[in-house]
């Protein structure tokens, strides 16, 4: 694709490019007056008639797109844009191949631009964090792993005349169904928030089959990322280890935030536990994300519990800057951080006022903030 | 936790591998420099956006293959490091790329694809975590064709050419193709070349492989050191 041209009927606006993206290039487009984010991947190719593979070569390659829409489209079609909690999900309008080669097309979005999400109040964080919690449940009812869960993958958003932000989970290019995921060296994710099983099954661990990659992969990012939104940082760990995840594995704890709420970081902890069935689902977390008590940080760092947090041996994650929450990076490609906004996600499915299906009461975004307590 | 747990536990750790296959002919002249000014901080680049994500390589090695023309002179029509690891050999990578020159060539096409080939020939890392193997060609001209007579007879002309376009394209393979001699996971092949052939078509039928075309005679102005660092930096 180049900028200037048409793609079907998409008119290419941005120049394209590989920005925040590790197997795509992607740009910016038109369609009908509406914007989009158009994604080219760079595997696999449809081979042309006169290619220069040879016959067998093509043959693989044709089996190997097959493969490569099957995988896509049993995701796309999974997700219904009507389930009550999928109105956060940012999910692919269009798919398709186009010459050699494939394209996925979402609506483009405007985020937020909030720097700093672990300062919004506990009622902003109690939407933000149940908005992506839901969006995951629904991922999981589905038997859905996205795969690449972390805060470049959520945007931002605020509804017009609102304070509060929802959450829009992007990037379902390294999805895959619970236990199926891709061969050990072809499975995508981040190492910052990579469960234990992931970094073993990713080095070729025997004991650790395709079975073993469930749901719960993605829990384990979760509570990295609760943590995150909710003090600013990830868990602090023994600083030999270059993420959580390699240092549960090793066997080592995670030093969580002394001022988190006690039930929320006994919920952080079971959700970074070492063993994929020892981390609670996405239900039982939600639930404590309703009570906007748990969500304020206690305001004496000294207050610690003996035995089960222990001192930062570094000393260094505490005080490091947030993660880039906003996420002007995603593995995606970016959607800009600033511009024209609030705007509903392409808007088309703004975030809605409905009946959780566990009965809780709605996340509206229209409520007040609450004074900052963090 | 025993030996076989901790075989499998440990920080990721990454082998990146990277070949510049730079046209060093007459026409390249002014984006040589630039092409050549980039190399050489390139490393500490990568490591900054690295370090940025919050990941180490633990392993960085560069080869230059600059190339000129077989059939207009076979005496440097390829000339060429070994892999070089980072830091260690900066210093020999530096003196290499420093003292390239623009010249020779004659008309266009250039013996890119032999360039090409030779890159994919390399003897890559295999081991460590996770590994990227990029190849980068910058040219501004079209390729001649393998197995072309005026480029085999050249008596530098190396052995283990392949003969035809296909059979480089079976070199660099696709999944669980018997003959390819890359690995698929890891190759990433970046084209700053114009809109000749082979450039349109490698890239139309070769996977993983990142176009960033330009005009031909028109230099290489678009390109940009950020698509390599990308490339790279996001995958790993």
């Amino acid at each position: 694709m180049k900028q200037g041209s048409l793609l079907r009927d998409y008119l290419i606006t941005s120049k394209p490019t590989n920005d925040g993206a590790g197997k795509c290039v992607w740009a910016f487009a038109q369609r009908n007056g509406r914007e989009y984010f158009v994604k080219e991947f760079l595997e696999p190719k449809r081979p042309r008639p006169e290619s220069m593979a040879t016959p067998e070569t093509k043959r693989l390659q044709h089996a190997q797109c097959a493969a490569f829409e099957r995988r896509h489209r049993s995701v796309i079609r999974r997700i219904d844009p009507t389930d009550l909690d999928a109105g956060n999900l940012v999910t692919a309008v269009d798919f398709f191949c186009e010459g050699t080669r494939y394209y996925k097309v979402t609506n483009r979005l405007y985020p937020a631009n909030l720097a700093a999400p672990h300062r919004l109040t506990p009622h902003q964080k109690s939407v933000l964090l149940g908005t992506l919690g839901d969006s995951l449940r629904l991922l999981h009812r589905l038997d859905i792993v996205h795969g690449d869960l972390k805060p470049q993958n959520v945007l931002l958003h605020r509804p017009p005349d609102s304070d509060l932000y929802t959450a829009k989970l992007i990037d379902f290019d390294d999805a895959y169904v619970s236990g199926e995921p891709p061969e050990h060296d072809l499975i995508g994710g981040d190492h910052k928030y990579g469960a234990p099983e992931w970094f073993r099954y990713l080095r070729g661990d025997p004991a650790i089959g395709g079975d073993a990659l469930t749901t719960a992969v993605d829990l384990f990012a979760f509570g990295l990322m609760l943590h995150t939104y909710l003090t600013g940082a990830l868990p602090d760990h023994d600083p030999s280890h270059t993420s959580p995840g390699e240092a549960v594995n090793a066997g080592a704890e995670l030093q969580l935030d002394p001022r988190l709420d006690d039930r929320l970081a006994d919920a952080v902890r079971a959700l970074v536990a070492v063993a994929p069935a020892d981390r609670p689902k996405v239900n039982k977390v939600l639930r404590l994300l309703d009570d906007r008590s748990a969500l304020a940080l206690k305001a004496d760092p000294a207050v610690r519990r003996p035995g089960r947090v222990r001192a930062s041996p570094n000393g260094t994650s505490r005080s490091a800057p947030p993660q880039p929450t906003a996420a002007p990076q995603p593995a995606t490609g970016p959607q800009p951080a600033t511009g024209p906004q609030p705007t509903a996600a392409g808007g088309d499915r703004p975030t809605r006022l409905r009946i959780n299906l566990d009965g809780r009461a709605p996340r509206s975004p229209k409520r007040p903030p609450e004074k900052d307590e963090g | 936790m025993n030996s076989q747990q901790s075989q499998y536990s440990g920080n990721l750790k990454y082998a990146v591998d990277i070949v510049l296959c730079i046209d060093a002919t007459g026409s390249m002249g002014a984006i040589l420099d630039q092409v050549k000014e980039s190399a050489l901080s390139f490393h500490q680049r990568l490591n900054t956006v690295m370090g940025e994500k919050g990941k180490a390589i633990s392993q960085l090695r560069l080869k230059v293959i600059a190339f000129r023309d077989f059939g207009d002179h076979p005496d440097d029509a390829i000339e060429a490091t070994d892999f070089l690891l980072f830091p260690d050999q900066a210093t020999q990578f530096e003196r290499f790329v420093r003292g390239l020159r623009p010249t020779g060539g004659g008309d266009i096409p250039e013996s890119g694809l032999e360039a090409l080939a030779l890159a994919v020939q390399a003897p890559w890392e295999r081991g460590l975590d996770r590994r990227r193997h990029v190849i980068v060609l910058f040219t501004d001209a079209p390729a001649h064709p393998l197995g072309s007579p005026a480029q085999t007879r050249a008596y530098s002309y190396p052995r283990s050419m392949p003969r035809s376009i296909t059979e480089l394209f079976e070199q660099w393979g696709v999944p669980h193709s018997q003959g390819a001699v890359m690995e698929n996971s890891a190759k990433r092949l970046l084209l700053f070349a114009p809109e000749e052939p082979p450039w349109a078509q490698i890239a139309d039928d070769w996977n993983n492989t990142l176009y960033f075309p330009s005009e031909a005679g028109e230099g290489l102005e678009e390109w940009e050191m950020d698509e390599i660092i990308n490339t790279i930096a996001n995958s790993l």
